[in-house]
């Protein structure tokens, strides 16, 4: 074995090589990679546009091919589009309130202070918790009756009587984008605090000498070098944050009226609880359609940022 | 195997480390490995042959209930009591879990190879297993005769199409809870809505009590299961006779969504928090003595006399729940009831189980040992269940009133719609136009 491993630098390549193409090489390296990937990530999907043009349904035992007729009913699917709307609304709230919070946090941690190390760990807290264990936290805080956030704002004087925050469709979706937030932003945080740092020192001394306030330092220098971070940690976030489910699954089950009903605990009732496989990979093709268009306009900014800063 | 792979690396090393002696010896324990082996596989064959001679081997799966014991130990008490029989359990997650309970058997079902033979399944996926072909009929091996040991409500959501395809087990339902103490002050138990309205407002305007009436209108089945009963308790109907178009926009429907959205809007005997709340936010305000009157489930009870848990015990009280006038109390039905997989190999084996598991006998150990309540009225008379149960006991004339859910292959998809659209009628108070565009909806699946 360990002959065989160390000999082919003297001798074999040159005979292979010899033999085969360089290209057909590389190819049969790539090889394993491709499969594993080919089969854990391009065919479940492939299989799953596949199943999106059929009527499958586990219960019915259908399995014939339709064309597009899922796609016509998810068209007039009042469901469907509310559902859209929903996360849609989610996504671009949680994002941008993830993303202004978190710069203000990363610009805070860049600064040297004490214990800052700490802060900068604890900080992420929130983030490494599961988000079951989260929603539940903000069940039990935003609880209608014994709530300390209606207690607080009750005896503030801020409200004269306690808020249903999960019964009431004005409030439900506020309060699980305000969970959100507090969950993800030390992860937005720590993204941008990477990209603060890439900032050379230099750039702001020479500003600070040219006799540049601290606003406009961040507003003419560290925000237009930190763009690129920007853009692709908010690719990241909207990304994930189009997926949302385990915060609606356990708050408030997509209630009260589907006034907090995402793609994803759609999909997940059409498919697991109906047991229509056909129509409900529709609704994620559809899904996975719209975050390629959201990832296209992130991708379509960055390049164009980038080329400027060539 | 192993023998098989130790062989040729022993055989490659280099020969001067090993003596001839230790080669013997290593040939000696490998040839004895391979006898015990030999010997091992032969007897477990043998033994094997000689079970399945004598025995059917079926299985059984169902949703894993706790008690002092579990459903293994049941099969196993099975397989002790007879020789002819023996039962593989299968075990499936736990009822809390339903959706993935239903996900499990349907995927074994839908593979029609026979197993799991016997398999336990929650009242409303009755419909659809039978309507796929997957339930045997049971009409020939439950006659009228035995059928008749079990509540009525039971047997009419075990059957579909006019067959029996499904055996009543134990069930649950919905109930009304209310505190003796309070209710003392203030009249009687209430048979109507309506005096359950005035007597809770009266309670909550003397100051004896925050919430009047607790019940659940979170966007999830219990919704269903509240929406069922009060609607049959105003001669309502989600779906027509037929299964083929929905009542739900019907006088008796609408008047009963009216009546809970009332609850919150007009007579606030309810809290608006009842809209997020499902079964345990419900029953906290309700063991922690806030309220007077409470809609839910048998498992509330045991709750309730628990001193450690509770600040009403030996308040509570159970009843049926009250209907409309002209109306029948109503209660929900729910619980887990016996299968036979129509494409299992062992059919007779099968039946001897299921006849089994529903026996009376069975029925009381699962009553003390699960807290389960059993199908069969007569034992409720039972005294050991009276001394060991004793609020079981209690619940005959609740379970009389049993209620199924919409019977249909379609549920699944009904039950989205209705808690969509009760939840949206609740919210805005736009009963009979929310009703309307829920009944579109709904006739457009089940026709």
């Amino acid at each position: 074995m360990t002959a065989a491993a160390t000999l082919p630098g003297a001798g074999r390549p040159r005979r292979l090589g010899r033999a085969l193409p360089s290209a057909f090489w590389a190819l049969i390296l790539l090889t394993p990679a491709f499969v594993s990937l080919a089969s854990v990530s391009f065919y479940p999907i492939v299989n799953g546009l596949y199943l999106s043009l059929t009527n499958t349904s586990l219960i019915t035992q259908d399995q014939d091919f339709t064309g597009f007729a899922n796609y016509v009913q998810l068209w007039g699917d009042p469901q469907f589009w509310n559902a859209w709307w929903h996360t849609l609304w989610f996504t671009t709230a949680s994002t941008v309130l993830e993303t202004v919070i978190g710069l203000g946090m990363a610009l805070i941690l860049c600064e040297a202070f004490k214990g800052r190390g700490l802060v900068r760990a604890a900080m992420l807290v929130p983030w490494a918790m599961p988000t079951v264990v989260t929603s539940k936290m903000f069940g039990w805080l935003f609880d209608g009756q014994n709530g300390i956030i209606n207690y607080i704002l009750l005896h503030a004087g801020l409200i004269d009587q306690n808020i249903n925050w999960y019964g009431s469709t004005s409030t439900a979706m506020i309060t699980i984008i305000i969970a959100d937030v507090w969950k993800t932003t030390p992860f937005m945080a720590l993204l941008l605090l990477t990209g603060l740092q890439t900032v050379p020192n230099s750039l702001i001394e020479a500003a600070r000498m040219d006799g540049a306030k601290g606003w406009i330092t961040f507003w003419h220098i560290r925000l237009p070098l930190l763009m690129p971070t920007l853009l692709i940690a908010g690719l990241f976030r909207a990304l994930d944050a189009f997926r949302v489910f385990d915060l609606v699954y356990v708050l408030t089950g997509g209630g009260p009226a589907d006034s907090t009903e995402t793609l994803s605990t759609l999909s997940y009732k059409v498919l697991f609880s109906t047991l229509q496989f056909g129509y409900g990979s529709a609704v994620s093709t559809a899904m996975f359609i719209t975050e390629g268009i959201i990832a296209l306009v992130f991708v379509v900014y960055l390049i164009r940022q980038i080329r400027r800063a060539q | 195997m192993t023998d098989m792979k130790k062989r040729p690396t022993a055989d490659a090393k280099p020969v001067g480390h090993v003596t001839i002696a230790d080669r013997r010896q290593f040939l000696i324990g490998s040839a004895g490995l391979l006898g015990a082996a030999a010997l091992g596989a032969g007897t477990s064959l043998g033994m094997g042959r000689a079970r399945a001679q004598s025995r059917a081997e079926i299985s059984f799966a169902s949703a894993a209930f706790f008690g002092k014991e579990t459903f293994g130990d049941l099969i196993k008490a099975f397989n002790e009591s007879q020789d002819r029989v023996l039962v593989k359990n299968i075990e499936l997650p736990p009822p809390s879990s339903s959706t993935e309970v239903y996900q499990g058997l349907v995927q074994q079902l839908a593979r029609r190879n026979g197993t799991p033979d016997v398999f336990s399944q929650d009242v409303i996926w009755i419909a659809g297993f039978a309507a796929a072909g997957w339930a045997l009929p049971l009409d020939e091996y439950f006659p009228a005769d035995k059928r008749s040991a079990y509540f009525t409500g039971t047997l009419d959501a075990c059957t579909y199409g006019g067959k029996l395809t499904a055996l009543p087990w134990f069930m649950d339902s919905g109930m009304f809870y209310y505190r003796k103490d309070v209710l003392e002050k203030h009249g009687k138990v209430p048979e109507t809505w309506a005096d359950m309205a005035t007597i809770a407002a009266a309670a909550q305007k003397a100051g004896d009590i925050d919430f009047g009436y607790l019940w659940q209108g979170k966007q999830a089945e219990v919704l269903v299961c509240d929406a069922v009963e009060i609607i049959t308790s105003n001669n309502g109907a989600i779906l027509a006779p037929d299964g083929k178009s929905s009542l739900i926009n019907q006088k008796g429907a609408v008047e009963a969504i009216q009546f809970l959205h009332d609850t919150i809007a007009t007579t606030k005997i309810s809290p608006q928090d009842v809209l997020s709340w499902d079964e345990e936010p419900s029953r906290q305000p309700f063991t922690s003595g806030k309220a007077m009157f409470m809609r839910n489930w048998s498992y509330v009870y045991p709750i309730a006399q628990d001193a450690k848990a509770s600040q009403v015990v030996d308040k509570v009280g159970v009843a049926p729940l009250p209907s409309f006038p002209g109306g029948k109390s109503s209660a929900c039905l729910g619980g887990y009831q016996l299968g036979v997989n129509a494409n299992s190999k062992q059919r007779e084996a099968a039946i001897e189980l299921l006849t089994w598991l529903s026996s009376t006998e069975t029925q009381h150990r699962i009553a003390l040992n699960f807290g389960l309540a059993p199908t069969r009225p007569a034992l409720f008379q039972d005294e050991q269940i009276k001394k060991e149960q004793p609020f079981m006991a209690s619940l005959e004339n609740v379970f009389t009133g049993a209620t199924a859910r919409p019977k249909t292959p379609q549920y699944a998809k009904v039950t989205l719609a209705l808690q969509s659209g009760i939840s949206k009628a609740l919210v805005s108070g736009n009963v009979q136009a929310e009703m309307d565009a829920l009944a579109d909806q709904i006739t457009k699946i089940v026709a």
